[in-house]
């Protein structure tokens, strides 16, 4: 993924109501209609909503009969969270360093 | 998403001590920095104080990143809050600046309450052309500041 993308991607997740279309998914494909329906905002709002999505790469979607279905995309949701977790793991590496380093610094607090 | 990462942490160990981690180099020395890589006690510089600075040369196998560290707001044993450049992490483009906040808290028993919060890691951050290197260097590397 590039930066640009990347870039998308967090836009993307800016907002509770995308990502609470998101999580709604996970659940399974739905249509426009049937995503609109948790929430006091028009359809036309969903599908400006479904469109920011779709150009993240975080949903696709096909149309099934009559309707427009939309599908959870997770790849570069993970691609997002996975970059972000080497930062955490970064400092979880450090932190059981220095807890062990505090241990051998303050030898007469240890207990069995 | 949240463009920050959020870590609290509690070690058994006084305030004062913990801080004393951070801003002493030679402790400093020992222990931060990812696997792998090491943080040599002679590239640490710090004036651990509001407007001081934290400087060092963070060394690996594939890796050379020199940190430059301002001190925003200094509390002793309470908060270091900091904004970093960091330049040639891996698979970044360019130079990474992020925010570093610390806060020490009494967790009671003289055990001390860490919470770290850092970022934000944003846009234009992950170029597309180092990201292979960034991915093998994962491995010794797991992250950066």
């Amino acid at each position: 993924m590039t930066d640009d993308q990347l870039s998308v991607v967090f836009g993307a997740l800016a907002d509770p109501t995308r990502r609470a279309i998101l999580a709604r998914l996970a659940d399974g494909d739905a249509t426009v209609t049937e995503l609109a329906a948790p929430f006091p905002i028009s359809m036309p709002a969903i599908s400006r909503h479904l469109k920011v999505l779709e150009r993240a790469g975080l949903i696709s979607r096909s149309r099934s009969g009559q309707h427009l279905s939309s599908t959870l995309r997770a790849a570069p949701l993970q691609e997002a969270a996975g970059w972000m977790e080497r930062y955490r793991q970064f400092w979880d590496v450090s932190f059981d360093r220095l807890d062990a380093h505090l241990r051998r610094a303050a030898p007469e607090r240890e207990t069995q | 998403m949240n463009r920050h990462i959020e870590i609290t942490r509690i070690f058994d160990a006084r305030r004062d001590l913990v801080y004393r981690a951070f801003t002493d180099p030679d402790q400093l020395a020992q222990w931060f920095g990812p696997d792998g890589c090491s943080v040599p006690r002679d590239s640490i510089e710090i004036d651990a104080r509001t407007g001081g600075y934290l400087r060092f040369l963070m060394t690996g196998p594939d890796v050379r990143t020199r940190v430059d560290t301002v001190f925003t707001e200094v509390v002793e044993n309470e908060l270091l809050a900091a904004e970093m450049e960091a330049a040639g992490v891996p698979g970044v483009a360019g130079p990474l600046r992020v925010r570093l906040r610390l806060e020490f808290h009494d967790e009671g028993n003289d055990k001390t309450r860490l919470e770290l919060r850092q970022g934000p890691f944003a846009d234009g951050q992950l170029g597309a052309d180092t990201r292979s290197g960034w991915e093998s260097s994962l491995t010794k590397l797991d992250a950066l500041l």
